[in-house]
């Protein structure tokens, strides 16, 4: 317990002096201020770029607010996601082909603390850039366009946020078995796949993890979500970060050295 | 649409931005290593907006 | 009272045997160093006394007495290449390994000072990792193994990489560390393992091939050694040759106009040898008597590979 309080402040550290604390959030809050400023200041832009004739610009209707944060969640789906991976992908495959990890771990630390702390590690940092950026676009649209309901914000954060942690675990538990550039292009590639399947399929996997980010679109809109399918969703999500955890743990113990 | 109100709403993106390239500066100064020139990151963190900065800190910074 | 016990440990990589099984003990407040050759299975063995590889077979018990299982508490160790986070101060690491080796606060801090100032690094405590010198990490490398006050200290090449002042400097720290501890180090340099340990373990292809003390072994490897050197001439050459089947000679060794001849006995093989070489007139350029010595064995070992 206290050697994963250790790790995990260890890991804080690294992430604060690589600046990663401050400039993940940076980028997440400006996606989510430009989405709402884009929205409005659409016919301006288009006029000052020109060639857009005047009666197509006069067509133009500034979306909902629930629909631009829709388009902002949208966002961070791509750049976001692409950017936390990036972020993620040397956490364990730097320690280990570095040559770090074989020095902690002839200590008295077991495999699974060192990814527990990990797995923290990365979740505070998610959390602090999706809540940084997700806060600040919502006050952005709230002001600038409309009134957002704060219950159906707050459970959209939660529900999107769950996917993104589904994102950084599968990164690190590639993180433990191919270097860096390999595990996030494998894993951007099965995030892809799951995404692509629940938007190609979405009555045969109601219970795909890649639902979550289609369960925090549609409680922004204000539909009602049948409770079940939201549960039945979170739980395989968190099935899978377990199991993902789990399965890094082992692969780090019998790995530590590169071959 | 009043250009005041403009700016107010675009100058915290503009000062995000301006942050996020300064702290790449001060990271690309500080590593003792990074991947390609040093000169070549500045102008690309200078001039490359977010996406400048984004990439140093993905690709140019050696982790260590 | 033995502090190790390594019974027939055994490591494959696929179908390469690293290790063939190794059995030995290593004694409290011993002093060991493992010799062998490059490749002979050094660091493989290392990293699975340290936990770091899982032996393929074989049994590794720690202190007996005390029965524990993870015993990575009592140990310090010491890679080849010790790597460090470039981020940190040396000062932050000594502490980081503290903690995880599970030591209390208020201890840290004493430890650390003097453990840092102990390998001679007290004035860069404070500075980033990445800014070391080769010599500095080897020496932060000692230091994050020293911290804890382990009972076995294993280091690999400790070393064979280091320039001749930091390889003096490294050697006088491990003959002061040697009174405190038990230590088990590897290395290829037999000069090395005399300079600063008592016993030796040797390994080739895997395999222990000696182990005991110095001293004994130096014994046990003292045969009587005669060297003939003879002038370039057909008839000289024929009988140098003709050497190696005289009763008295165990192994002969000889090369082009030298012969290294192991006796049984010194006195009688030299009187022979002379009386011979009088009686065919065969022009001598050295005549040698004397012992091999432990460099002899070790010189075979390794050539042998």
């Amino acid at each position: 317990m206290r050697s994963t309080w250790i790790f995990y402040r260890k890991e804080m550290l690294d992430m604060s002096r690589s600046f990663k604390l401050i400039w993940i959030p940076i980028v997440f809050a400006i996606l989510g201020i430009t989405q709402p400023i884009i929205s409005v200041f659409m016919p301006e832009i288009l006029e000052m770029s020109g060639g857009v004739p005047p009666e197509m610009l006069s067509l133009y209707e500034t979306p909902s607010s629930a629909m631009v944060m829709v388009q902002v969640l949208s966002q961070y789906s791509t750049m976001g996601v692409l950017i936390l991976v990036l972020a993620g992908m040397n956490s364990v495959s730097g320690e280990r082909h570095g040559g770090t990890a074989e020095l902690i771990m002839v200590r008295p630390i077991s495999s699974f603390s060192i990814m527990i702390a990990k797995w923290f590690a990365q979740c505070t940092q998610l959390l602090i850039a999706f809540g940084f950026g997700y806060i600040a676009s919502f006050y952005y649209t709230y002001q600038m366009i409309g009134s957002l309901s704060w219950t159906s914000g707050l459970a959209s954060f939660g529900l999107y946020g769950l996917w993104l942690i589904l994102a950084m675990t599968i990164t690190l538990l590639f993180s433990t078995i191919l270097r860096g550039a390999g595990a996030a292009f494998v894993t951007l590639a099965i995030l892809a796949l799951l995404s692509l399947l629940n938007s190609l399929l979405p009555t045969w996997f109601t219970w795909s993890p890649a639902r979550l980010s289609s369960l925090a679109a549609e409680v922004l809109i204000g539909n009602t979500l049948s409770v079940s399918s939201v549960i039945i969703c979170c739980l395989i999500t968190v099935g899978i970060i377990v199991v993902c955890l789990l399965s890094a743990a082992r692969l780090l113990q019998k790995r530590v050295l590169p071959n | 649409m009043d250009l005041s109100i403009n700016w107010s709403l675009i100058l915290p993106i503009l000062i995000l931005q301006l942050v996020l390239a300064v702290i790449g500066l001060i990271s690309l100064y500080k590593a003792s290593e990074v991947r390609g020139p040093k000169w070549m990151w500045v102008l690309i963190i200078i001039f490359g907006n977010m996406l400048g900065s984004i990439l140093y800190f993905v690709i140019g910074r050696k982790d260590a | 009272m033995s502090l190790l016990q390594v019974t027939d440990l055994k490591k494959n990589f696929g179908k390469e045997n690293a290790v063939r099984g190794l059995t030995f003990q290593l004694e409290q407040g011993k002093c060991v160093a493992l010799l062998g050759p490059n490749g002979a299975g050094k660091t493989t063995t290392l990293r699975m006394l340290a936990g770091l590889l899982e032996p393929s077979s074989g049994e590794i018990i720690f202190d007996e007495q005390q029965g524990v299982t993870d015993y990575r508490k009592w140990l310090g160790y010491l890679p080849q290449n010790p790597t460090f986070y470039g981020w940190m101060s040396g000062q932050e690491y000594i502490r980081f390994a503290a903690g995880l080796s599970g030591m209390e606060q208020k201890e840290i801090g004493k430890r650390t000072e003097a453990v840092l100032s102990k390998v001679g690094l007290q004035d860069a405590a404070k500075r980033r990792i990445s800014g070391y010198s080769g010599g500095m990490k080897q020496r932060l490398g000692f230091a994050q193994a020293l911290i804890h006050e382990p009972k076995l200290l294993i280091l690999d090449e400790p070393v064979s990489a280091l320039d001749p002042i930091g390889r003096r400097e490294v050697i006088n720290l491990l003959r002061e560390i040697r009174q405190e501890t038990t230590v088990l180090f590897s290395t290829h340099v037999l000069h090395d393992a005399e300079e600063i340990c008592d016993d030796i373990l040797v390994m080739a292809k895997g395999r222990l091939v000696e182990q005991g003390s110095l001293s004994s072994l130096r014994e046990k490897h003292r045969q009587p050694l005669v060297i003939v050197q003879v002038e370039r001439e057909r008839e000289a050459l024929l009988w140098l040759d003709s050497l190696k089947s005289k009763p008295y000679v165990i192994q002969a060794d000889i090369k082009a106009d030298i012969a290294e001849l192991t006796v049984h006995d010194l006195g009688s093989a030299r009187d022979e040898l002379m009386r011979e070489a009088t009686e065919n007139r065969i022009p001598l350029v050295r005549f040698e008597a004397g012992s091999s010595s432990l460099e002899d064995m070790f010189v075979k070992v390794v050539s042998a590979q």
